[in-house]
């Protein structure tokens, strides 16, 4: 029998079909009807578009607003990985000259000439030198005394384990500095929160992000020491208390180190 | 934009989507999460599972508006194919994880199966094809609608539906029958 001779019967099976209540080996033998003759193909799918409006004609209920807050953070995260994504290509592009033979031979070269040029300048200049020392050390001890002594380093990546933060921690002066060294930058209505995740219990808040390449913020060497793993969290404008822990996707993360040298 | 033509604003705003515009998102969202989230309740019959099938159904929206054109769909029915199937997915997970226990009665439905009560149905947004359709089901009998429109929004065979339901398997088969033969010959004259 030639089902495409029969337009009721076709119907009626199409519609079942696209229904979903026909079952077994009538469905199989449909769908191989379908493959072979393409009325049949355009009856299934017809019905299909037609049940399709149930799902229009539902009535609605209004979901809980915190639903909109979800999608939104999972939208932005979205975002927020795409621009990464978009400033990585570019900074891949702009780092070509790094690559090119031509620039390293000419570097080679200028930095044999700066060499004996070094040489020549450090023969005159030997005599003189001597009396400057003594005067220059002191100074540098002075200097000494005064730089940051960094004692914990973290870099913080996503998760496709490219740079975009860095900390490092200088207990001396109690100041947790951090760097942006990607391209990451979130919309105006969101802060980055930095979390320390100590091994025991649930993430601490360590401080909002500004916009600001650099940041510094006060951390205690007993908030930081310890802590094997920092995270920054996407959050609403501001952060959100500690107590709660982080509310929005976790953009990067990473080991804190403790510097041996 | 007209609001005389819903389907124009909904594929404009869906448009807009596509260009990762975040305030289209949220117009749209705010133009269909209700009928959108009364859809996947009445599927997953839970609210919380409800609105976690609401965020993930958004969250395919907005990555893959872009594809939207090409389905050939009116805006809502594409979004409410989207929801259904994310929908299909959470009952199934959940009957999974609930192997071994048997449903009790959905209260609501019985009610609706017993009673005769019209299931409410709302034409709100809906687009010239769904229009149709519900032209064609206030024609059937309450309880044949019902049951022809679980059968497909939960994707429910005779012999699920009749346990489900708590009906014999015969009296299942022949109110889908008839229910379908009739929509065939209404949705005849609309095509």
């Amino acid at each position: 029998m030639n089902i495409t001779q029969h337009p009721e019967l076709l119907q009626r099976l199409a519609a079942s079909y696209a229904l979903g209540t026909l079952r077994g080996g009538a469905r199989r033998r449909f769908e191989t009807l379908a493959r072979e003759h393409a009325a049949v193909r355009a009856a299934a799918l017809v019905w299909q578009t037609h049940w399709s409006g149930l799902a229009e004609l539902q009535p609605g209920t209004t979901p809980d607003p915190a639903v909109w807050l979800r999608i939104q953070n999972l939208v932005q995260a979205d975002q927020a990985q795409h621009r990464m994504e978009l400033a990585r290509a570019q900074a891949a592009s702009a780092s070509g000259w790094w690559r090119s033979l031509r620039w390293w031979r000419g570097a080679a070269a200028a930095g044999a000439l700066a060499t004996v040029a070094a040489v020549l300048v450090g023969w005159q200049a030997h005599g003189g030198l001597q009396a400057a020392t003594s005067a220059q050390i002191a100074a540098l001890q002075q200097q000494l005394q005064a730089t940051p002594q960094i004692q914990y380093v973290a870099v913080l990546a996503d998760d496709q384990a490219a740079a975009s933060m860095l900390v490092t921690f200088d207990p001396k002066n109690q100041k947790l500095v951090l760097q942006r060294v990607g391209g990451f930058q979130e919309g105006d209505d969101k802060s980055l929160q930095l979390w320390a995740l100590p091994p025991a219990g649930g993430p601490r808040s360590l401080g909002v992000l500004g916009q600001d390449k650099l940041l510094t913020l006060t951390a205690a060497e007993q908030e930081v020491k310890q802590v094997p793993t920092l995270a920054i969290s996407l959050e609403p404008k501001g952060g959100v208390p500690s107590e709660g822990g982080p509310t929005g996707p976790v953009l990067f993360k990473g080991a804190l180190i403790q510097r041996m040298l | 934009m007209s609001t005389l033509d819903p389907d124009r604003e909904l594929m404009e705003l869906l448009d807009r989507v596509a260009t990762q515009d975040d305030k289209a998102l949220k117009a749209l969202y705010d133009r269909t999460s209700s009928k959108l989230y009364g859809l996947a309740l009445r599927i997953v019959r839970e609210r919380d599972a409800a609105e976690d099938v609401l965020q993930e159904a958004f969250v395919s929206i907005w990555r893959g508006a872009g594809s939207y054109r090409a389905s050939l769909s009116p805006p809502l029915a594409w979004m409410g194919l989207i929801v259904r199937s994310r929908a299909l997915d959470a009952l199934r997970k959940r009957t999974a994880d609930r192997a071994g226990v048997t449903d009790e009665l959905d209260e609501l439905l019985a009610d609706t199966l017993e009673g005769d009560s019209p299931n409410p149905m709302d034409v709100n947004d809906a687009s010239q094809q769904a229009f149709a359709l519900h032209q064609c089901l206030t024609r059937l009998e309450a309880k044949q609608r019902e049951v022809v429109s679980l059968a497909y929004l939960r994707d429910q065979s005779h012999g699920e539906l009749a346990e489900q339901l708590q009906l014999p398997l015969g009296t299942v088969k022949t109110w889908i029958r008839r229910g379908l033969e009739q929509l065939r010959q209404c949705m005849a004259r609309y095509a």
